[in-house]
C-alpha cells in the first residue's frame, strides 16, 4: 500500500469548529497564567469566540462552501444549527459569571469545557457519516458529564453528573448497537452509502433494529419518553446555568443528526419510522406536561417542560417535508431563547444553597423587581405559546405543517397539551404577580445576566412579531439536506 | 473437529461462564477477576474474525489499563471490598427482560443477511497497516475529534479531582 499525502481540506469551510476549538484552548492556556478569581475575561473571551464563530457560520449559510473532508458536510442546514449552537452557547456563558462566582466554583475550566461541548454539538450537526457523529456526540456528553458535576460538594450535582453518565453511557451503548448492525447489513458508516443500499433491500428485522437503536440513542439526549428519567433529577442537581446549557444545545444537537440520519440514510423507512415517532411523540407530550403540573421545584418544572417541547418538536418531525422541518428549525431557534432566559430569571433569584429553586420563591417577584417579574412573563407567556410571543409563532408553523401534511389529530394532541401546559407556566406568573412576597427575595443582578435576559426578551418578542426572517432562513437550510 | 474450533469453542465457552460468573459472583473481587477473562476471551475471538490488531489493543487496554484500574478502585476503597453485587431479588425481572431481548436478538441475527466480506476464510493479513492510512486519511477528522474528546475527558477528571483551597467542604467528594 502506498501512503500518499491527503490533500488539504479547505480550512474556511471549518472555520466555526476551529474559532471553537482554538477558544477553548486559549480560555485554559490563560487561565493558567491569570490571577486566580477573577474569571469575567475568561468568560468575555469565550463569549467573543462564540460570537465569531457564529458570524463565520452565518455567512457560510449564505454562501455554502463545499468540502473535501469525508463525511463533514457543511451545508446551510448545518450552519443553522451552529448558530444556534453558538448563541445558547453566548448566553449560557452570559448568565454563568456572576453565579459561579457566588457559588464558589469561578473556574477558567467551565467556559473551556462549554466550548468543547459546542465544538461536539457543531460536528454532529454537520457529520454525514456515522463514525463522526458519534464520536461529535460523545465529545458533547462527556463534556456535559463533566459540567452536570462541576459544583463538586454538592450531593446532588454529585448524584446529577453519575446518573447523567451511567444513563447516558448506557444510551451511547444502544446508539452504538445499532451503527454496528446499521454496518453489517450495509458495509458502511457514510449516510448516502446507507441510504442507497437500505433502498434496494427488502425490510429485515435487523434494519428495523438498527433503526429503533439509533432512534433510542438520540431520544435519550433529546429527553423522549421513555427515555426521560434522567432529566428532571439531571436537571434540578446540575448547576442552572448548565441546566440551561443542557436543556438547549444537546437537544438541538440530537434533533440535528436525528434529523439528518433519518431522513437520508433511512429515507425510504419514512413510514416505519414515522409510525414509531408518533407514538413517542404523544407519550412524551402528555407525559412532560401532566407530570410538570405537579412539580414544585422551578428547575424540575422547567425539566419536565422541557420534555414537553421535545414532544411538540417531534411533531414537526413527524410531518416532515420543507414544511415539517424548516418549523422545527424555527422552533429550535426560538426554544434556546426562551428557555435560557427562563434559566436566567432562576439564576437571578438563586441563593447559594438552592434556595430560589422552589416555584413559591418567585411570589411577589413583581413587587420586588418590576423589570425582572416581566421578563420572566415573557418567557413564560412564550412557553406556553401565548402570541405575541416568539413561542406561539413557532408551535403554529409546527402545527400547522402537522396539519397540511395530513397528521390532523397529532396536531389537536399537541394543540391540547399546549393548554395543559399554560396552567404551569400560567402558576409562576400568577404567584409572581398575585401573591405577597415572602421573605425578602434578593436578587444577584449582573451586568451580563442582564443582557442576556434583553437579548432574550427582545429575541423574543422579534421573532415573534415578524417571524419571517428567521423562517426564511430555516427554509434555505432545509432545501440544502431535502 | 479441526485444532481451531476446538480453541474457538473453549474461548467462546470461557468467556460466555466469566461473563456470567462477573454478575453472580458476590465478591466484587472475584468478580473482577471474572472479568479478566471475558476480556481474555473477547480478545482472543477478535483473532478468529482476522482482527489482530483490535485483539491487541484489547488486550493491551482492557486487561492491562482497564482490570487494573478496577482492581485499584476496588482495593483503594474499603467501603467496597465486601459488598455484594448480587441481588437475589432482582433475578425474575432480570431474566425476563434478558430473556425477551436475548430472543429478539437471536432471531434478528440468525434470519439476517449479514455482509459477508469476500475471502474471509483465506489467509489472515496484518490489518495495522489498513488502519493506519485509513485513520490519517478518510479518517482523519474523527481521529483529531478523539484527540479532543480525550482532552475534555482529562481536564474533566483534574477539575472534579483537584482539591480547592479555602473552600467549604459539605458531602462526598466526587
Amino acid at each position: 500500500m502506498t501512503l500518499s499525502m491527503p490533500p488539504i481540506p479547505n480550512l474556511h469551510a471549518i472555520a466555526p469548529e476551529i474559532i471553537v476549538l482554538l477558544t477553548s484552548l486559549l480560555v485554559l492556556l490563560i487561565d493558567l497564567i491569570q490571577l486566580r478569581g477573577k474569571k469575567g475575561g475568561l468568560a468575555f473571551l469565550g463569549a467573543a469566540g462564540l460570537a465569531l464563530a457564529g458570524i463565520f457560520s452565518y455567512k457560510l449559510l449564505q454562501h455554502p462552501l463545499a468540502t473535501d473532508i469525508p463525511g463533514f458536510a457543511v451545508d446551510a442546514y448545518a450552519q443553522f444549527f451552529k448558530i444556534i449552537f453558538c448563541l445558547a452557547g453566548l448566553m449560557v456563558i452570559g448568565i454563568s459569571v456572576r453565579y459561579l462566582t457566588l457559588e464558589g466554583f469561578s473556574l477558567g475550566e467551565y467556559y473551556s469545557i462549554i466550548l468543547l461541548a459546542i465544538l461536539g454539538q457543531m460536528i454532529m450537526a454537520s457529520g454525514t457519516h456515522l463514525l463522526v457523529i458519534y464520536v461529535g456526540l460523545e465529545l458533547m456528553a462527556i463534556s456535559l458529564y463533566i459540567l452536570a458535576g462541576f459544583f463538586k460538594h454538592h450531593p446532588k450535582s454529585n448524584e446529577a453528573a453519575v446518573k447523567y453518565f451511567l444513563l447516558g453511557s448506557f444510551s451511547s451503548g444502544i446508539f452504538l448497537y445499532g451503527i454496528m448492525m446499521a454496518y453489517g447489513l450495509t458495509g458502511s458508516l457514510d449516510l448516502s452509502v446507507i441510504a442507497g443500499k437500505v433502498a434496494g433491500a427488502e425490510l429485515t428485522g435487523l434494519l428495523l433494529l438498527a433503526v429503533i437503536m439509533m432512534g433510542a440513542g438520540f431520544a435519550f439526549k433529546i429527553a423522549a419518553v421513555p427515555f426521560h428519567f434522567w432529566t428532571p433529577d439531571v436537571y434540578e442537581g446540575s448547576p442552572t446555568s448548565v441546566t440551561a446549557f443542557m436543556s438547549v444545545g444537546p437537544k438541538a444537537a440530537a434533533f440535528a443528526a436525528l434529523i439528518r440520519v433519518f431522513s437520508s440514510a433511512f429515507g425510504t423507512l419514512r413510514v416505519e419510522w414515522t409510525t414509531l415517532f408518533i407514538c413517542l411523540s404523544i407519550a412524551t407530550m402528555v407525559t412532560g406536561n401532566l407530570v410538570a403540573l405537579r412539580q414544585t421545584n422551578i428547575k424540575r418544572m422547567l425539566a419536565y417542560s422541557s420534555i414537553a417541547h421535545a414532544g411538540y418538536l417531534m411533531v414537526g418531525f413527524v410531518a416532515g417535508g420543507e414544511l415539517g422541518i424548516s418549523s422545527m428549525l424555527l422552533y429550535l431557534r426560538i426554544y434556546a431563547f426562551m428557555n435560557i432566559g427562563a434559566f436566567g430569571v432562576v439564576i437571578l433569584l438563586n441563593r447559594v444553597g438552592g434556595i430560589g429553586d422552589r416555584i413559591d420563591d418567585f411570589a411577589g417577584l413583581s413587587k420586588v423587581s418590576r423589570a425582572s417579574a416581566f421578563v420572566m412573563l415573557v418567557f413564560m407567556l412564550s412557553l406556553a405559546g401565548i402570541p405575541p410571543t416568539a413561542g406561539f409563532a413557532g408551535k403554529f408553523y409546527i402545527f400547522m405543517a402537522a396539519v397540511k401534511n395530513g397528521y390532523v389529530w397529532l396536531a389537536v394532541i399537541g394543540v391540547l397539551n399546549s393548554a395543559v401546559s399554560a396552567y404551569y407556566y400560567l402558576r409562576v406568573i400568577m404567584r409572581m404577580y398575585m401573591v405577597e412576597p415572602g421573605d425578602e427575595p434578593v436578587l444577584n443582578v449582573s451586568t451580563a445576566l442582564s443582557a442576556i435576559l434583553l437579548i432574550a426578551v427582545v429575541g423574543i418578542i422579534a421573532i415573534g412579531i415578524f417571524p419571517g426572517f428567521c423562517l426564511d432562513l430555516a427554509r434555505t437550510s432545509v432545501t440544502s439536506i431535502l | 473437529m479441526e485444532l481451531k474450533e476446538i480453541i474457538f469453542f473453549i474461548l467462546a465457552t470461557a468467556t460466555v461462564l466469566s461473563g456470567w460468573l462477573v454478575v453472580s459472583l458476590k465478591n466484587i473481587i472475584h468478580s473482577a477477576f471474572a472479568l479478566l477473562i471475558t476480556f481474555f476471551g473477547v480478545g482472543g475471538l477478535f483473532v478468529y474474525l482476522s482482527a489482530d490488531f483490535l485483539a491487541a489493543t484489547q488486550i493491551l487496554i482492557y486487561v492491562g489499563g482497564v482490570m487494573i484500574l478496577v482492581l485499584f478502585a476496588i482495593m483503594l476503597s474499603e467501603k467496597v471490598y465486601n459488598v455484594s453485587i448480587f441481588h437475589a431479588s432482582k433475578i425474575l425481572p432480570g431474566l425476563l427482560v434478558l430473556g425477551g431481548v436475548q430472543v429478539v436478538l437471536l432471531r434478528v441475527m440468525i434470519e439476517s443477511p449479514w455482509r459477508i466480506r469476500a475471502g474471509a476464510d483465506s489467509v489472515m493479513r496484518p490489518t495495522t497497516e489498513i488502519l493506519g492510512g485509513l485513520l490519517l486519511n478518510e479518517y482523519l477528522l474523527p481521529f483529531e475529534v478523539i484527540s479532543v474528546l480525550l482532552l475534555a475527558a482529562l481536564i474533566g477528571a483534574v477539575v472534579l479531582i483537584r482539591k480547592e483551597v479555602k473552600r467549604r467542604r459539605e458531602g462526598a467528594c466526587l
